[in-house]
Order: C-alpha cells, then sequence, then structure tokens
C-alpha cells in the first residue's frame, strides 16, 4: 500500500447543539486523493462533522487539520482558503443570479476598479466548464435550471475558490438516475484526473460500494467503523449503521381486502412552482389494505397527497373516498367524509410549534360534545386530560403536555401528529414519510399502529422515501416517477433491487407498465 | 383645466417626489437585504428635525445635512442592532422606531426651542437652490431642471448610483444575495450580517437625506410629524418598483404628481381633505392592481410553458 | 421580494413568569432613561414623576380621567389583540375608530327625538357596522389577493380620517357657532352619563367592561378563540386539520374594526357629544403598543392600558405643572418596547454562551481517546 497522505484529520471532536450530542468524540483521517465515503442513518451526525469541516459550526471540542494544518477560526471562508469545498444538500446558489454569477460569487471580477466585470465572469467559468468538461451555460438563470444542472454549478463553484478537497452531502438525493451517473463519472474524474479529494455523505449504500475507496460508519453521533470498502457490503454497512443486523420485522396481517374506500381518477395537479407535479394518477385502496408508493422523493408524491387531502387543488381528474366525490372540498369537509392524515413535514404543516402539546393533540376534536358545551365553550380539563392519555400512550418524550410542540424532538413530535391522527376512527389515512427521523424503537411501533388500522379496516395510502418501509408494510406497491404511475405490483411479487428500475423511470420499467415514453 | 395642469404643478410634483424618492431608496436597500424597513417614516422625522437643529446651530445648510445623516447613521444602526444582532421582530422594532422619533423630536422642540407644533426661524438656512437663467429658457424643461434645490439634483443622481451599485458592482450582488439566499452568500465567505449591517446603515443615510430635504429644501422649519406617513409611502413604492431604482423613482414621481395634483386642484377650490386622501386611497389600490397583475402573468407563464 | 410578516405574528408565547419579571426590568429601566432625559434637559427626575403620578391619581378627577384613558388603551389593544390571534395585523384601527365615530354621530344628530334605548342600539349597530366593513376591506384584500395588510390598514387610516375631516367640514358641517368642525351634536338624551362629574368618566366604562371580558372569553376559552389562535401561529396546521381559516381571519378583523368603531362611538357619545375631526389623537396607536406588550394577552393588555394611561395623563399634568415636555411619556413607552424586544435576542445569545462552555466542560471531562479504527 502506497504511503497515505493526510487530507483532513479531526481528533476527538465534539459537537453539541442545544440538549443533543450531534458528534461524540470522533477521531478520523481522511487520505488525499481518495473518495470517501460517511454513512450513518438521519441524525447520526455526517452532515455536522462536514458542517465542522466546512466551518459552519465550531466545534465544541476537538480540533481539525487540513493537510496537518490546525484549524484555527471556523468560517466558511476559513475553510475556502484552506482548499475545502462543499456542495450542500440544499444549494447554496441564489436564484436570480446566472450560473456565472453564482460561481463567481465574492471573488467577482472588477474592471474600472469598481464595475462588475460580466464578460470576465462568464469567460472564467467557461474556461472552468472546459477544463473539468462540466457543461453547463455560464449565462442561464440557476432559477430555471433543472436539480442536477445546479449541482453541477455548485461543484464549479467549489472548484473555482480551488478546492481540492470536496464535500458533498447526499448529492443523488435529488438527482434522477441518469444525472447519477453524470454525477459518478464527474467524481470519477476529479479524482483520478485532476487529485482532489473527495468526501461523499451518504446513506445509499450501492453508492457507497460503487464509489469510494474507503467507508466510515456514523451512528449516534460517533464514528462506529472505518473499512477500506472492498473488505465489506451493504448487508455489513446496513448492521454497522443499525447498530445490529436487523430482521426486518414481521407484521401479522388479519382479514382481507374489503370494497374500494378510495378511488383516484387521472388526478392532475401543480407543485408551488406552477408546474404539472402529478400528470394523471389513477388507482383505487380498498377497506383493510395498504397501498405503498414508491418513488425517488420529488416525483409529484408530495402533491399527490396534498391534493387528495384538500390541501392542493385538482387541476384534472377526480378523487372519490368512500363513492364521495370530493373534487372542490375544503380539507375540513374531506376529513369530515372519514379520512385523516398524517403529513410528510411534521414542523411545517403537521403541528403548531408554538401552541403546546394539548393543543396540538386536540386539533380537529376541539368542536366536540366532550370537549366543548355547545361546541363553543371549551372544557380545557377534559382536553388535558385527553392529551396526558394519548401523550402516555404513544410513549411521548418532552416535557410534557404544557409545554409547546417546538420543544419536542423530531421524533416525538412525530409521535405527536401519529397521536392525533390515529385516534381519528377513519376508514380512510394517508400517511407521508411516517418514520422519517425518528428512531428505530418508536419506527417500529408507529409501524404496527399502521398495520393494526389495517387490520381493523382502514384503507392506508403509504408514500414513503423509504423502501424498506413501503416493502415492509404494503399489501400492494405503485412505483411513481415525474407524475405519473410507472408500475403496480402486489407485495412479494418483485424484489427491491428490482423496483428501482421503476422508481427511477427506465424504459424497460416504462415498457412493463404500458407507459409510452416521453 | 389649463390652470390646473401647469409647468408650476410639474414643478411642485419634483418638489414633493423627492423626499420619498430619497426614503425609497433607503428603504429599498434594507428590502434588497430581506429586511422590510416600516420604521422609515420615523427615521425620516427625526432626520428632519435634526436638520432644522444642525442648520440652526451651525449656521449652515452642510451642518443640516452633516446633523441629519448623524441622526439617520445612528438609526440606522440602532434598527440594524435589533434587527440582525438580536433578532428582534422588524415590524416591531420599526413601530417603535415610529413612536420613539415621533416623541423624541417634539420633546426636544420643546426643550430646544421651547415651542410646540411647529419651529422656523431666520437663522435656519435652507439648502442652496440652484438656478441656470440659460436653462429657464428651454420651454417645459428649463424651469424644471432649474430652481431646484440641491438634494432634488442629489436624488436624482442616487437613483443612478443606487442602480449602478445594486445591478452593475459586486456589491451590490453581495447585497441581494444576502437578502435573497444567504447561506449561499456566507458559504462563499462573506458574512449575511455585515451586508444587511450596510444595507440599515445606508438606510439611514437616505433617511437623513430625505428628512434634510423636508425641513431645509421643501420648507424651511420644522412641524410635528412633518413626514406625513411619507415613509410608508416609499415602502409602498419599493414594492411597486420591485426592488429597481429607477422603478422606485417613477412610482415616487406619480405620487409627487397626486399630491402636487391636490394642492393644485384644491386652488381651484375642491376640498383639501379629499385631495389629501389621493395618495393614500391610490396606494391602496394600486397595491390591489399590482397583485393581481403579477398574479395573471404568473398563469399566462404557466400555461405558455 | 418582501419577507412576509408572518414571523411577527401574534400568541407566539404565553405570559409566563420570566416574562412579567422581565416586563418589570424593561418599564424600570425605561423609567430610569425617562429620568436620565428629564436630567439632561434640565430638570429634577422626582419632581417629574412625582407631578406625573399625582396628576394621573392625586383628586377623584384625575382618576376619572385616568381610567377614561384606559377604557380607551384596553379597547384598541384589545381590537389589535383579536385580529393578531388570527394572525392579521391590523394597523388601521385609527381609520376604522373615526369611521366608527362619525357612522354614529350620524345616528345620533339625524335621529333626534328618539327614545334613547333605541337610538343608543342603533348607534352602535352604525358604528361597528362602519368599522368593521372598512376594517373587512385589507381583510379581504390580504385573503384573497395576498396584498400586505400591513401597509393598506396605514394607508386606509388616513383615507378614513381625511374622509371623515371632508364630511366634517363639508355636507355634515354644523351650523352651530363656536365650532369650527364638526357635524351637528347628538341628541342630549343619548349622551352617556359621567360616572364620576367633571371627569372623562362615563358610561363607556361598563359597555368596555363587558366587551373585554367577551373579548376575553373568546380568545381565551372559546373554540373559536382556539381556531383562531391556531390560524394565526400556523396557517398551513390549521387548514390541514379542517379549519375555515380564511373565515377566521376575516371575521376577525371585522371584530376588530368593529371594536375601533365602538372606541369612535366612545367618544362622540361620552365627551365630545358630536363627531369632530380631531376625534382621536393616535389612540389605536397607544393602544397597539399595549397589546404587542402584553403579547396580545386580553387580561395583560387591560392591566398594562392602567399603567400607560396613567402615563398619558400624568404626562399632561407633568408639562403643566413642571413644564416637562409630555412626549417624554412616548419615548419611555416606545423604549419599554426595545427593551422587551432586546430581551428575547439577548437571553438567546447569553443561553448560547453559557451552553457551548457547560457542553465544553462536560465532554472535556469525559474526553477519552477513542483511536482510529482500522486503515
Amino acid at each position: 500500500m502506497r504511503e497515505q497522505q493526510s487530507a483532513v484529520r479531526f481528533t476527538r471532536v465534539s459537537m453539541q447543539f442545544s440538549g443533543v450530542l450531534a458528534n461524540d468524540n470522533v477521531t478520523l483521517d481522511i487520505h488525499s486523493g481518495e473518495v470517501f465515503a460517511l454513512v450513518g442513518e438521519n441524525g447520526a451526525g455526517k452532515s455536522t462533522l462536514m458542517n465542522i469541516l466546512y466551518g459552519l459550526h465550531t466545534p465544541t471540542a476537538g480540533d481539525v487539520y487540513v493537510r496537518g494544518k490546525r484549524v484555527e477560526r471556523y468560517s466558511p471562508a476559513g475553510a475556502i482558503t484552506m482548499g475545502v469545498g462543499m456542495v450542500h444538500q440544499h444549494f447554496m446558489l441564489v436564484p436570480s443570479f446566472t450560473v456565472a454569477q453564482n460561481i463567481v460569487l465574492s471573488r467577482e471580477p472588477k474592471r474600472r476598479g469598481l464595475l462588475y466585470d460580466f464578460k470576465k465572469a462568464e469567460e472564467t467559468v467557461h474556461a472552468l466548464v472546459n477544463e473539468y468538461g462540466l457543461s453547463v451555460d455560464p449565462g442561464a438563470r440557476v432559477s430555471q435550471l433543472g436539480l442536477g444542472l445546479q449541482q453541477r454549478v455548485e461543484i464549479l463553484k467549489t472548484l473555482h475558490r480551488g478546492a481540492d478537497i470536496l464535500i458533498l452531502d447526499e448529492p443523488t438525493a435529488v438527482l434522477t438516475p441518469q444525472e447519477t451517473d453524470d454525477l459518478f463519472a464527474v467524481i470519477r474524474r476529479i479524482v483520478q484526473e485532476k487529485g482532489m479529494t473527495v468526501i461523499l455523505i451518504t446513506h445509499k449504500l450501492y453508492e457507497v460500494m460503487a464509489l469510494s475507496d474507503r467507508v466510515g460508519v456514523m451512528r449516534g453521533g460517533r464514528l462506529v467503523g472505518l473499512e477500506e470498502t472492498k473488505n465489506v457490503n451493504e448487508r455489513m454497512l446496513a448492521s454497522m449503521m443499525t447498530g445490529s443486523e436487523m430482521p426486518p420485522g414481521q407484521f401479522a396481517r388479519e382479514g382481507s381486502a374489503g370494497d374500494t374506500a378510495v378511488e383516484v381518477l387521472g388526478l392532475q395537479t401543480l407543485n408551488d412552482r406552477g408546474l404539472p407535479a402529478v400528470k394523471g394518477v389513477s388507482f383505487s385502496i380498498r377497506r383493510g389494505e395498504i397501498l405503498g408508493v414508491a418513488g425517488i422523493e420529488g416525483n409529484g408524491q408530495s402533491e399527490l397527497v396534498e391534493a387528495i387531502a384538500g390541501l392542493r387543488p385538482l387541476r384534472g381528474g377526480e378523487v372519490r373516498i368512500r363513492g364521495q366525490r370530493i373534487n372542490g372540498l375544503l380539507p375540513g369537509e374531506i376529513r369530515g367524509l372519514g379520512l385523516a392524515h398524517v403529513p410528510e413535514d411534521r414542523r411545517l404543516t403537521g403541528a403548531s410549534l408554538q401552541a403546546d402539546v394539548t393543543d396540538n393533540l386536540l386539533a380537529g376534536r376541539q368542536r366536540e360534545k366532550r370537549f366543548a358545551v355547545g361546541r363553543i365553550h371549551r372544557k380545557r380539563g377534559a382536553a388535558r386530560q385527553y392529551a396526558e392519555k394519548l401523550f402516555r400512550a404513544f410513549d411521548i418524550r418532552g416535557a410534557g403536555v404544557d409545554a409547546p410542540a417546538g420543544s419536542l424532538s423530531g421524533g416525538n413530535l412525530q409521535k405527536v401528529v401519529v397521536a392525533r391522527e390515529f385516534s381519528f376512527d377513519a376508514p380512510v389515512f394517508l400517511i407521508s414519510q411516517p418514520t422519517r427521523g425518528v428512531d428505530i424503537g418508536a419506527a417500529r411501533s408507529i409501524h404496527q399502529s399502521i398495520v393494526d388500522k389495517r387490520n381493523a379496516g382502514a384503507a392506508v395510502l403509504l408514500v414513503s422515501a423509504d423502501l424498506d418501509e413501503v416493502f415492509q408494510l404494503s399489501d400492494r406497491i405503485i412505483t411513481m416517477y415525474e407524475g405519473r404511475i410507472t408500475g403496480e405490483f402486489t407485495a412479494g411479487s418483485i424484489e427491491k433491487a428490482e423496483i428501482g428500475y421503476y422508481m427511477t423511470g427506465d424504459r424497460i420499467a416504462r415498457h412493463h407498465s404500458g407507459e409510452e415514453a416521453l | 383645466m389649463s390652470d390646473i395642469f401647469t409647468i408650476a404643478l410639474l414643478q411642485n410634483t419634483l418638489r414633493t417626489a423627492t423626499p420619498i424618492i430619497l426614503a425609497g431608496l433607503g428603504v429599498l436597500m434594507t428590502d434588497h437585504v430581506g429586511i422590510m424597513n416600516i420604521g422609515m417614516d420615523g427615521m425620516m422625522l427625526t432626520g428632519a428635525f435634526f436638520a432644522v437643529v444642525g442648520s440652526f446651530y451651525l449656521g449652515s445648510w452642510l451642518g443640516g445635512i452633516a446633523a441629519a445623516l448623524l441622526a439617520g447613521v445612528l438609526l440606522g444602526l440602532f434598527f440594524g442592532v435589533f434587527v440582525i444582532k438580536l433578532g428582534s421582530d422588524e415590524f416591531i422594532i420599526g413601530v417603535a422606531l415610529n413612536i420613539f422619533a415621533g416623541g423624541l423630536t417634539v420633546y426636544l422642540l420643546r426643550t430646544i426651542f421651547g415651542v410646540k407644533g411647529a419651529f422656523s426661524d431666520p437663522a435656519i438656512v435652507p439648502l442652496p437652490r440652484f438656478v441656470w437663467p440659460w436653462l429657464e429658457g428651454i420651454p417645459v424643461i428649463g424651469p424644471l431642471l432649474s430652481g431646484n434645490t440641491l438634494l432634488v439634483y442629489v436624488s436624482w443622481a442616487l437613483v443612478l448610483v443606487c442602480w449602478l451599485v445594486i445591478y452593475r458592482t459586486p456589491l451590490g450582488f453581495w447585497l441581494r444575495a444576502a437578502g435573497e439566499h444567504p447561506l449561499s452568500l456566507r458559504s462563499a465567505g462573506i458574512s449575511p450580517e455585515r451586508m444587511k449591517y450596510l444595507a440599515s446603515l445606508l438606510c439611514g443615510v437616505f433617511a437623513g437625506l430625505a428628512g434634510a430635504h423636508l425641513s431645509l429644501g421643501y420648507l424651511t422649519m420644522f412641524t410635528e410629524n412633518m413626514s406625513a406617513a411619507r415613509g410608508f409611502i416609499a415602502v409602498a413604492c419599493v414594492i411597486f418598483g420591485a426592488g429597481s431604482p429607477p422603478r422606485v423613482f417613477l412610482a415616487a414621481l406619480l405620487f409627487g404628481f397626486i399630491d402636487a395634483l391636490g394642492l393644485r386642484l384644491q386652488s381651484a377650490n375642491v376640498n383639501s381633505n379629499l385631495t389629501a386622501m389621493a395618495p393614500y386611497l391610490v396606494t391602496v389600490v394600486m397595491m390591489a392592481v399590482l397583485v393581481v397583475r403579477t398574479e395573471a402573468r404568473k398563469k399566462r407563464q404557466i400555461q405558455t410553458r | 421580494m418582501m419577507r412576509l410578516l408572518r414571523s411577527l405574528l401574534p400568541g407566539r408565547r404565553k405570559l409566563g413568569f420570566a416574562y412579567l419579571f422581565s416586563l418589570a426590568i424593561s418599564v424600570a429601566l425605561a423609567l430610569l432613561l425617562g429620568a436620565l432625559m428629564m436630567r439632561l434637559t434640565g430638570y429634577s427626575p422626582v419632581e417629574g414623576y412625582a407631578a406625573l403620578v399625582k396628576g394621573a391619581f392625586g383628586t377623584r378627577r384625575a382618576l376619572g380621567n385616568t381610567l377614561a384613558k384606559a377604557v380607551t388603551l384596553s379597547m384598541t389593544g384589545l381590537a389589535m389583540a383579536v385580529a393578531a390571534q388570527a394572525g392579521i395585523f391590523n394597523v388601521g384601527g385609527e381609520g376604522q375608530l373615526f369611521l366608527g365615530g362619525m357612522a354614529a354621530a350620524i345616528v345620533g344628530s339625524q335621529l333626534t327625538g328618539w327614545p334613547a334605548a333605541v337610538a343608543v342600539p342603533l348607534a352602535f349597530v352604525a358604528a361597528i357596522t362602519a368599522g368593521g366593513l372598512y376594517a373587512l376591506l385589507p381583510g379581504v384584500l390580504k385573503v384573497r389577493l395576498k396584498v400586505n395588510e400591513v401597509i393598506t390598514t396605514i394607508m386606509l387610516n388616513s383615507v378614513a380620517i381625511y374622509l371623515c375631516a371632508y364630511l366634517a367640514n363639508g355636507p355634515l358641517r354644523t351650523a352651530d357657532k363656536g365650532i369650527a368642525a364638526g357635524t351637528n351634536a347628538i341628541d342630549p338624551a343619548y349622551v352617556f352619563p359621567r360616572l364620576i362629574p367633571l371627569s372623562n368618566l362615563t358610561a363607556s366604562a361598563v359597555y368596555a367592561a363587558v366587551l373585554a371580558l367577551l373579548c376575553w372569553y373568546v380568545m381565551k376559552r372559546s373554540t373559536i378563540g382556539y381556531e383562531m389562535k391556531l390560524t394565526g401561529q400556523n396557517p398551513r396546521f390549521a387548514r390541514y386539520m379542517g379549519m375555515k381559516t380564511d373565515r377566521l381571519i376575516l371575521w376577525s378583523m371585522a371584530a376588530s374594526g368593529a371594536l375601533c368603531g365602538i372606541v369612535g362611538l366612545f367618544e362622540v357619545y361620552g365627551l365630545h357629544r358630536r363627531f369632530i375631526p380631531s376625534l382621536s389623537n393616535e389612540f389605536y396607536f397607544d393602544g397597539m403598543l399595549v397589546a404587542m406588550i402584553m403579547r396580545y394577552d386580553p387580561v395583560g393588555i387591560v392591566l398594562m392600558s392602567v399603567f400607560f394611561a396613567m402615563l398619558k395623563i400624568g404626562g399632561t399634568a407633568m408639562e403643566l405643572g413642571v413644564g416637562i415636555s409630555s412626549e417624554l411619556i412616548l419615548i419611555v413607552q416606545s423604549i419599554i418596547i426595545f427593551f422587551m424586544a432586546a430581551q428575547s435576542g439577548l437571553a438567546r445569545i447569553v443561553r448560547e454562551r453559557r451552553g457551548r462552555r457547560a457542553a465544553r466542560r462536560r465532554i472535556e471531562g469525559k474526553n477519552v481517546p477513542q483511536g482510529e479504527a482500522t486503515s
């Protein structure tokens, strides 16, 4: 083995956020010229560690060395000077600026001492584009680029700033398969031809296997494993990430599907930017059935769920819940027809963070007889008792039902949302990303609750970016890609590896499902 | 009608538009860094007061402008510390700033000059007025360009300078990045907070100039609450102008015109209360129209896609 | 382009002990700064504040005036709070107040000779309608077109004030001698009786007490208040939970305007007996300050109103007696807000520093090298 030069060295780095130890005494050496993958579940501390390297956080304890030089002051400016660049999960681009303007931001070429030299900026970027073979139009406005190109702009930006250590935070989360392939090619090229060091933060294990030289595994803020990629396989990494070789949980399914509870016919709706997001989707769900929706995030699943819940206007098609057409009804009216909904974003939609836990658990029931006299006078004692009951039943941990919901951790806030929605005796459940950021024990109990609802005869639409979750719980699975359904399967009729084709709009998948090519 | 639409009407338009232009440029600065400065009215009022103080005690209009600028910069810094450093709500601070300015100026008016309501004195030196006889010969343009006070010309120049800075220099890009996507600026190694402070300070400078024009250019006196909600109209102008200095300038001219027209109609025996109402009513109507129009444009864009 | 004002909206946190404690400190510091200003401008703070307190509570009449001012402040403060609870910022109460007063004055001066038991309720209806509808206008603009309500309400203030001034100087101008501008006087039979002779405290206080109780009940104890609160805190969440958020916002805006209209009626039927163009001297803005300081809590607003009324009424006495301009009170009041606004930010900064230090100590205490895994 050749002598390895250290590119980055963390020594006993710890990072404490209010109440959470995000990094716990991490010591790690990353070699020059390698692709290093850092894996772990959500909240394992990967991003925090890399944000420290990029100077966005000052570690609570410990030191970071870049090429042997200790980092004195933590700031992005300092990191840039030391040759560290980072492509964040959420892109750091100014939407109204052009590609070139974003790339040269903070080091703009000038003419006559003061004025911005737009021409030179574009020329510089053009040269950069040619040097690295990352083609993108320097004059295009970033707001008009797709996410794959935006990511490319991010990479160019770090290269322009002279980075030779490049951190990529979950780079493929928003990419199409073609874009992912392109990205991988770019990474290989800059490592092999330009001798750069790439640190890849991810939780997709096949990316680790495909791309990296070494891999570090984080769990609960600690570095729990450090291996040469060729010495490990996906299964070993998965068990290191979760802490045990978890057998996929099996849930007892009882009863068989009954009559149709939800019918969706040719549904179309727009996303927040006013572009078509769901382009004519049809399916139905029967009572006692869980229909899982598999897909890479951003392929219209969120908009589909919001449209059914009445939170997003339909632009075509129709939805029937238990035979009732819901087009144009308010969310409250749709709930009245027997729908409960766990939304994907608990902080923005699922809860009021300023309101206390009681108010959050009570919402939707405030006018029920047992909580209000004559629908007007609130019975606050009854509300509190009810909230305490749910609080205990769902094992919510926090300062109690009088504390603001915003003071709860993400997982416990999710339990509040789940507790509230599952307390409705609804025949139809829309459930989006039910266990995102929730610890394993709580996730399991949420899964059990979902299956219990199914066994009790509810129709469930389950949308999740977590493929394991979809496979574990669903009776039927549909795949979505670019606003269309690309495949439909009964549980057990397809392997996880195979479904990826359908989720990525592969031509084979289109062929299978009879969709016409775009 | 002919005695209403005269050169004097246009001259008055320029005169009344100038404080709104200056205040609008100030609001625009904070708007670009993502802060809505509802406290502009109070900052302007304070500027107007200290312009009179400076001019009266130092015996020169330059002293007046210097004092107004100092007051404006201090208030801008004050606003910045609260909104940027302490993370206070910009709206509450703005409202409090307006009340504070109203109280402070009247209190000081009483304690320094011993008068209530208004203070005028021959010792207050007004801003210089520039008259170019050779220009006045040209019809319409001549009388408009000649005979204005200093800050009228300065405001025109500043519209151009602001536009240049915001859209044609790196600094302007940093300011806009600080408002539009602060994290991208921070990750480029420039502190968005620093940009926000800079904008707050510049806002204070413009507020000071706007105030100085009110009390030394427009009139040569200070009266209680003489900003008369012009700071708010400036905010509305920035909304109409979508942050672009020339468009803010045009919006301000429109308000100046309505204001001046009101004064003219008054002399034509239209009730002064009705004419005074006009600029405020127009603001409300225009805000609604603006929203309806942008909505319609968005719809068209989606359909053409 | 312009950042939405959502963040500033209402009912964020409760009035806890910590909040009241910092409020007390802020008030004390603001009064101290006021004292400093008196000193600097050549007055004695002791004399000044003594004159202030005496002027506010010294005589029965002064006490009556202070309470009357507290009534106005509570009503306008509650008006602000009712709208803010549902997430809309009504800065236009001043205009709603003028229109309500005008409407009530028209009823009282046109329908003369009716029994007061009929005419006064009619005047209430007129004031509520005028104020409520005028508030609904920016409300509809916000809900339907998403037009920023802060600017529109501020502009509509000026529109209403000038409109009323026009009416009082023009079409509705009284022929009574000695009245510079104003409508005809209302029928003397409709005038509210004074509760304390020679003072401004009238039967308005009784109506106000009932209204304040109603506000408190609706905001704090009713299901509607609960729905308003959730709408104000997170409209997306409220909608998702099935609340009719648009309707809640519009109703609370209308209620807010109605309250302001009633304040206008109080001024006409209690004090001036006719509409005059100087009916209110930014009463709504004073109430708004009180509401903001007390975080839109109805009980807090009523209590704080008494304190602010003392400053206001005492301030005038201080000006007459000691010569200190009463505007000092405005300065003191705005400084209270500055302190309150600063304290959460300061507390956050201190907390972060302290948390960082504590964490560092804890981590360094248990820091055992972890050692590198195989490489």
